[in-house]
């Protein structure tokens, strides 16, 4: 087990820049999702933590101790490829014996250890089969198998559920991190899909364009993005932005649309700290908006509504504005009919402005 | 996908098509086997029966062609007055010599070149193909002209050296494409597990074995069957079977029996080689640009 | 972002036509963040050595093998060569070739032998090819088709010559039978010489045509024949519109790899005539063969050599091309 620091880490291949300057301290015993679409250096990231890729510029330390150099078999991490990389001419027990094996234990103690982690997996019945025998789930299970044999510093998980279909991934987003928290071993888990980060991790940290936009719990960055990016990659479905006017009028300070007007809360107009006027960026998440077909007395958002879409226990609807369409998250029960006139009011706790320049929060 | 059954629905074109197409196989397999037929039963006749043929025009008389009795005499003579025993182990150990060559070097600078990039790698790859596209005859002028001075000519290591002038760029280029298939993931693996990078090459040896042993057979099968390379840096001391089977053609007397019996001698065991190798053949052939 | 609606009555008074398209400006992620600008300290650079090692033995032998000897031809065609010794001679080899009447019918027969070869080859092996997919013991009979192929071309030239005797070969029986050819072999005449020589390189490789067909038949998307004939097309329309297009490149890389092997091998060429009778046959390979070992006139065959070479060069330059095409779009 041990801590992971990152000291201004870049990966750079010829003159592109896949990672620029990440730092990230990731304490011993802690989930740490690395977030980020595709394309973003989460990839390249674990792979220099793996020591499968140079690191180009800058350190990673596991525990204080430097590991630029160190050879992947001599920095103890067990690593679940996205593609399993299970060995096809292997059966499941020796694709799981295999680190082990490499290590020169003893037979018996690979058999137990082997044993174990199938149980623990539930794949016993399995371990005489070879991998093109399997299901993708089961082929999953004897990566991370081979993965957990072995009682590593840190599992290096990159995107090992992405190819499974959406039930199964459900499922094992819960095994994976039961398992974390009964081995209590650090995890860095790369992933694109901002659900299974939200839902396993103690710790994300967001990455675009080979750049950190936010380390924070699942919670920090849900709530309080800190740029306009990291709001609108984060959450389903995605959050609404509108391009609005910061106007001053008598003792309030609005936000203006061509739909609305709006008084911001005591508190969001300190944060706006001098942006007095001018364009921001209004970012509201769906749950932060509720919908009535009739007119309530406080400040509205008037609409028409485009299209409804079940969601079974949920209902997300689609509202058309003057210049944007708007999604509502709201009861099932709701009766509105696309076309119809509607009317949105807004949380006022739960919205964001975001400077139009560069994308910073204000709240 | 070539396993989906596509409804054919017949018309007179189409009929008649299907019908031009079963004569034209079978017309195209009589004259591609004809040959070898005849190579084989003409190593098994006695001369004059060999050279037996009906007059022009006679139809009826081609069957001829079936009646002999069987001799081995031809085969006696190869190898018993012509010294063949020797000639085969020179073809075996030359082609194989620069077949196993070949393959093994060849592999590793495959596995390299497939694993890494560097800076030249594009020139540097046209250079090793552009070798084995050479025309035999050019490369041997200058290969005849060094050899000679190093005592090469008309020895066994020279001739291997200069069967490995075509089959070791082929090995790289072909075993390259090899390597490009096997995802490096499993490498990676292997190496996060625990493995050294030459643990990790052994490991996927047994993914790209079966391939790896298709080409070692597919350069003997080159060297082999070479005539020119054995002719003029062979010639002598490292006399193979192409060669001395043609060498049975004399401008007075021209050995047509042992020649059929050399060729079968020659033959046969490339065609068993092939069959075996089939499903690599096609990849083989092309330069690995079409696979089957 | 650009939405496409199928329908025109979501939202009375903004349809417009059938298929309504509507900008939306604003409901999209936002920009960019502002990107770090300072540069980094590099690391040292990773090692590569292991995998330079790995490559060094076989770069190394090739060298030696064929990059020196490629070195030495240049020098040799420069030469007046002699056993044992070299003298300069002002390009004298070069020069003397422009007026080589042998060498320039060499490359003339060349062209022509290619391709008269190529053209049978193409149109044989295709044909066979499509007769072959998909019929009954496909397998076994292409395995058939390929026994001329594993034959030595020596050996091959030599049955040939076997056959084509005007005393006892049966092929010129045949061939006299039809009335095609009166008592003199095929090879004896200087008119049929050349033909003589295609049929047999025509037999031992148009299976190899065959085969690289079969395999892009194979890959022939089933998808879009099947669309076409949806559409109204007839399989032989079918035939022409869909799967000859698809088979393409893989042809191109057929013609361009038999292009090269008549200029590699001359095996058969060298059993069947030699070059004769007098020079009907002397394809440039066979000439360069017979300057540089029978008449070991070695500074000449080799200016020979250098030219066939570049020629062989640039096809090959072609030929990788086409091989990269593919190469992409396959990814």
């Amino acid at each position: 087990m041990a801590k992971v620091s990152f000291r201004s880490v870049w990966k750079k291949y010829g003159e592109l820049a896949a990672v620029k300057d990440l730092n990230i301290e990731c304490a011993d015993g802690t989930f740490l999702s690395i977030l980020g679409p595709s394309g973003c250096g989460k990839s390249s990231t674990m792979r220099m933590i793996a020591g499968l890729e140079h690191i180009s510029a800058g350190d990673i330390l596991f525990d204080d101790q430097r590991i630029n150099d160190m050879a992947p078999r001599d920095r103890d991490v067990a690593m679940v490829f996205e593609n399993y990389a299970l060995y096809p001419h292997k059966t499941v027990f020796e694709n799981m014996a295999n680190p082990l094996k490499l290590r020169g234990q003893s037979t018996d103690r690979i058999r137990e250890r082997v044993n174990a982690a199938a149980n623990l997996l539930e794949i016993g019945q399995l371990l005489r089969r070879r991998p093109q025998e399997l299901s993708g789930g089961q082929k999953q299970r004897v990566a991370i198998g081979r993965a957990i044999v072995r009682e590593p510093k840190l599992f290096l998980f990159d995107e090992p559920i992405a190819h499974l279909d959406a039930k199964l991934r459900a499922h094992m987003r819960g095994e994976i991190k039961h398992m974390q928290r009964t081995l209590g071993t650090t995890m860095i888990y790369v992933t694109h899909d901002q659900l299974e980060a939200m839902s396993m991790a103690d710790l994300i940290a967001v990455m675009h364009d080979g750049e950190l936009q936010q380390l924070g719990t699942p919670r920090e960055v849900y709530n309080q993005p800190v740029n306009a990016w990291v709001a609108g990659f984060v959450g389903e479905p995605a959050m609404n932005f509108l391009t609005c006017e910061v106007q001053a009028r008598r003792d309030d300070v609005l936000l203006t649309h061509s739909n609305f007007a709006l008084p911001l809360l005591p508190q969001q107009v300190q944060r706006l700290n001098g942006h007095a006027a001018g364009p921001v960026r209004m970012g509201v998440r769906p749950d932060g908006l509720s919908i009535t077909m009739r007119k309530p007395s406080e400040p509205v958002i008037t609409g028409e509504i485009f299209v409804n879409e079940l969601l079974g226990g949920d209902m997300i609807v689609d509202v058309q504005l003057a210049d944007a369409r708007i999604r509502v998250k709201t009861a099932p029960e709701f009766e509105g009919v696309p076309g119809e006139a509607c009317y949105v009011t807004v949380n006022r706790e739960k919205w964001h402005a975001f400077d139009v320049e560069n994308g910073r929060a204000f709240f | 996908m070539a396993s989906r059954e596509v409804v054919h629905y017949e018309t007179p074109i189409t009929k008649a098509l299907r019908w031009f197409s079963v004569a034209f196989i079978i017309v195209y397999l009589i004259w591609t086997l004809l040959p070898i037929l005849v190579m084989f039963a003409s190593s098994f006749k006695d001369l004059l029966e060999a050279f037996k043929i009906p007059a022009v025009g006679d139809w009826a008389g081609i069957g001829v062609f079936f009646e002999f009795t069987p001799t081995l005499k031809h085969y006696n003579d190869l190898f018993a007055n012509l010294n063949f025993s020797s000639y085969i182990l020179n073809s075996l150990v030359a082609a194989g010599g620069s077949a196993v060559i070949s393959v093994v070097l060849g592999s590793m600078a495959a596995y390299s070149l497939s694993r890494i990039s560097f800076k030249g790698k594009n020139d540097l790859f046209f250079w090793i193909i552009s070798t084995r596209m050479a025309p035999a005859v050019a490369v041997m002028v200058p290969l005849y002209s060094i050899f000679r001075s190093l005592d090469l000519v008309g020895t066994l290591p020279g001739l291997i050296l200069a069967y490995t002038t075509f089959n070791l760029p082929f090995a790289i280029w072909i075993l390259k494409g090899f390597f490009d298939n096997v995802p490096y993931a499993i490498e990676e693996a292997q190496m996060v597990d625990g493995a050294t990078r030459p643990q990790a090459l052994m490991a996927i040896l047994p993914l790209v074995a079966p391939g790896i042993g298709a080409f070692i057979v597919l350069c003997i099968l080159f060297a082999w069957n070479d005539f020119l390379f054995a002719a003029i840096i062979g010639s002598g001391g490292a006399k193979t079977l192409p060669v001395a089977t043609r060498e049975l053609v004399q401008p007075q007397n021209i050995q047509w029996g042992s020649i059929m019996a050399a060729g079968v001698v020659t033959t046969v065991p490339m065609m068993l080689l092939g069959l075996v190798i089939r499903k690599y053949l096609v990849t083989g052939l092309t330069m690995g640009a079409v696979k089957e | 972002m650009t939405d496409t609606v199928l329908s025109d009555q979501s939202i009375p008074g903004q349809s417009q036509g059938l298929f309504r398209v509507r900008q939306i400006t604003d409901n999209v992620e936002a920009r960019p963040v502002p990107s770090i600008a300072t540069e980094p300290k590099l690391n040292p650079p990773a090692s590569r050595a292991y995998f330079f090692g790995l490559m060094a033995p076989a770069i190394a032998l090739l060298a030696c093998i064929s990059l020196y000897p490629f070195c030495w031809l240049i020098y040799m065609s420069l030469h007046d060569v002699e056993i044992g010794s070299a003298v300069w001679n002002n390009f004298e080899n070069f020069t003397k070739l422009a007026s080589d009447s042998r060498y320039l019918n060499g490359w003339w027969l060349l062209i022509q032998y290619s391709v008269m070869c190529l053209a049978l080859q193409i149109g044989i092996g295709v044909f066979l090819a499509v007769a072959l997919n998909g019929a009954r013991f496909e397998k076994i009979l292409v395995t058939t088709l390929l026994m001329p192929m594993m034959m030595a071309p020596i050996v091959a030239g030599l049955v040939w010559y076997f056959l084509y005797n005007g005393t006892f070969g049966w092929y010129h029986w045949l061939l006299q039978s039809v009335g095609i050819l009166g008592p003199k072999s095929i090879l004896a005449s200087t008119g049929t010489a050349l033909i003589g020589i295609v049929i047999v390189d025509v037999w031992q490789w148009t299976p190899l045509i065959t085969l690289i067909t079969l395999a892009g038949l194979k890959r022939v998307p089933q998808d879009q024949l099947e669309a076409n004939m949806v559409d109204g097309a007839s399989q032989v329309r079918n035939f022409f519109a869909i799967t000859l297009p698809n088979l393409y490149p893989v042809l191109v890389i057929a013609v361009m790899l038999r292009f090269m092997d008549n200029f590699r091998f001359i095996d058969s060429v060298l059993a069947l005539t030699g070059g004769g009778p007098g020079n009907a046959t002397k394809i440039l390979p066979v000439y360069l063969f017979e300057v540089s070992f029978k008449f070991f006139k070695l500074g000449r065959g080799a200016a020979i050599a250098l030219t066939l070479l570049v020629v062989t060069i640039i096809l090959g330059m072609i030929l990788v091309r086409v091989f990269d095409r593919q190469q992409t779009r396959k990814a």
